[in-house]
């Protein structure tokens, strides 16, 4: 069962200039279910991709308002992770699981 | 790039193209550095996607991209490099296997196509000044023309009102109504209808039944109609015809002289008699040019032996037997009729499409080093011709020619090869000869029969096909009799 629940944890790699950026020092982003805790997304990543986390940061992204034909609505909040791993280990993450 | 040669055998050729992975990939990183700075990804501003992300994404599609270019640009790069021309467009062949079109795609695996194509012979250009031909030609005697031209002013006749009885001839005005058991049919009234008695216009009876009669007569008559009168519904029925008779006409008698003349809109009967002159003579022209253009085809046959490229021979067969087999199907025959078997006509035909193809090619080549060319405005003369026969639908000819690459060129192909036959006229030697009509006319239907000498539909397909003889030009092949057919109608 936590093998499944792992994968709601993660949603998708995030792939920006950023997250380009951060791979320079061995660090990944994901963007991460909203009540997904730092221990639980250590857990999922290490499981998925096998490979050793040492730091786990986190942030949520609050979603703009934005108006519709005159109407207040509201993007969702994403809550991104960036991982930090072990020297020498690395995650492919436009491949996809 | 390596090109090795695997096969060489008569006219055939085959190549093995290869392509290194490195050679590959070297081309991509070009391109993706060429789009880098224009695509847009989400998550990155323009100009700033990583080459490594942008291979990942875009990659195969560029890749892809590229086999084909250089499928399609390399042949005949490598054909113009080998100085070979193919008679056809090349057959490609690549890997059929996926995961080894994946390897390509990934640059991992060298690209590597074989073409295979038939080259065009080389052919040596001989003395054609040996060639001789005959031209017939035709005196038109003044009795042809005079004839020609009664036929003409017979639609033009006038005609003026008589008392007394109407005569075989004479036109006669009349109301009718016609009745099957006492009920009117469809199309069978009408009011102030001019016919001329003797024309034979209405069903057999009728007219023969209104001689004698007078203006102010009413009559009624009864005919039969014909067994095979193409309404149904009246065929071979007995029907009364309740006929009113308005007014008789005499016909005048046709004179050739000036006021015909000017009746058919010209000065004078001189000049009518010259214009009439020029279509006999135009036709005849056609028939002389026919067969003097036969005699220097059958000749080059004779002259020229060399092997034909398969490929486009069973293109013109397919062609021919295609055409045959509509035609038969239209004729509603078959080949059991035509006294011959499939398998005697298949081989019958495949002979004449060889002929065809080693003359297209003889006279391509004679044309090129003679350097015969046709026009823009030939081209488009003959464009304006084909549109005449389809009034109506000039637009989507119109369209068809302009979309479809390969129709101009159909166009093309028969206006070259008249050219090319016009050179060939000035360098070999013609006597002329003056022959009588019936001579012009009987010699021609013999040479029909050397093409193809067993049945009368084949006869006719055969001088379809010599009537375009040469290039691979299928379309106009068709139309060309009814082209010939429609203009002597309009010269008319």
């Amino acid at each position: 069962m936590t093998d499944l629940r792992h994968y709601d944890v993660i949603v998708s790699p995030s792939i920006t200039e950023k997250s380009t950026l951060v791979s320079e020092q061995n660090q990944v982003v994901f963007n991460v279910a909203k009540d997904a805790s730092k221990p639980e997304i250590k857990a999922a990543v290490e499981a998925l991709f096998g490979v050793k986390v040492t730091a786990v940061n986190t942030l949520v992204r609050k979603g703009k308002t934005k108006r519709f034909r005159g109407f207040a609505g509201k993007q969702k909040d994403v809550k991104k992770a960036i991982i930090t791993l072990a020297d020498g280990q690395s995650i492919d993450v436009s491949t996809g699981l | 790039m390596q090109v090795i040669e695997t096969l060489a055998q008569g006219l055939k050729r085959e190549l093995k193209v290869v392509i290194p992975a490195k050679d590959m990939e070297a081309r991509m990183n070009e391109r993706l550095a060429e789009v880098k700075d224009r695509v847009r990804i989400n998550g990155f501003r323009p100009g700033k996607v990583p080459v490594a992300h942008l291979k990942k994404v875009y990659g195969k599609s560029i890749m892809a991209d590229l086999v084909n270019e250089i499928v399609r640009d390399k042949p005949t790069e490598i054909l113009s490099g080998r100085g070979e021309k193919s008679a056809t467009q090349p057959e490609i062949a690549m890997t059929e296997d996926e995961t080894e079109a994946n390897k390509i795609l990934n640059a991992e695996a060298d690209l590597e196509f074989t073409v295979a194509y038939e080259i065009i012979p080389a052919i040596e250009l001989k003395d054609v000044s040996g060639i001789k031909v005959t031209r017939e030609v035709v005196e038109i005697a003044d009795e042809e023309v005079n004839e020609q031209i009664l036929r003409i002013a017979e639609s033009a006749r006038s005609y003026e009102s008589k008392k007394g009885k109407a005569a075989n001839g004479d036109r006669v005005t009349i109301d009718y109504l016609g009745k099957v058991d006492g009920v009117a049919f469809d199309g069978g009234k009408d009011e102030d209808a001019e016919l001329v008695l003797g024309s034979n216009r209405f069903i057999p009876g009728f007219e023969e039944q209104l001689v004698g009669v007078k203006a102010g007569d009413e009559k009624t008559i009864t005919v039969t109609f014909p067994a095979d009168y193409p309404a149904a519904n009246l065929a071979g029925k007995e029907a009364t015809f309740d006929i009113t008779v308005k007014d008789v006409a005499a016909a005048q008698d046709i004179e050739i002289n000036d006021e015909l003349a000017t009746k058919l809109g010209l000065e004078s009967a001189d000049k009518l008699k010259e214009i009439v002159r020029g279509q006999i003579e135009s036709q005849y022209g056609n028939l002389t040019r026919q067969k003097v253009k036969r005699q220097i085809l059958d000749q080059l046959d004779e002259l020229y032996k060399f092997e034909t490229p398969e490929r486009l021979v069973e293109a013109e067969f397919e062609n021919i037997w295609r055409q045959i087999n509509t035609d038969l199907q239209q004729a509603g025959k078959t080949f059991a009729d035509e006294e011959t078997t499939e398998e005697e006509a298949r081989a019958e035909y495949r002979k004449l499409a060889e002929r065809r193809v080693r003359l297209g090619l003889v006279l391509s080549e004679i044309g090129e080093k003679a350097g015969v060319q046709v026009s823009d405005d030939e081209l488009q003369r003959s464009l304006f011709e084909q549109l005449r026969q389809f009034p109506g639908q000039e637009k989507q000819i119109l369209d068809y020619f302009k979309n479809t690459p390969g129709a101009a060129a159909s166009l093309r192909a028969p206006l070259f090869e008249e050219k090319v036959v016009d050179h060939l006229l000035g360098e070999i030697s013609v006597t002329d000869k003056t022959v009588s009509k019936e001579e012009l006319t009987a010699d021609d239907e013999e040479g029909e029969g050397k093409a193809a000498k067993k049945a009368p539909a084949k006869k006719k397909a055969a001088a379809k096909a010599e009537a375009a003889e040469g290039e691979e030009a299928a379309a106009p092949k068709k139309k060309a009799p009814a082209k010939k057919k429609a203009a002597e109608d309009s010269a008319e």
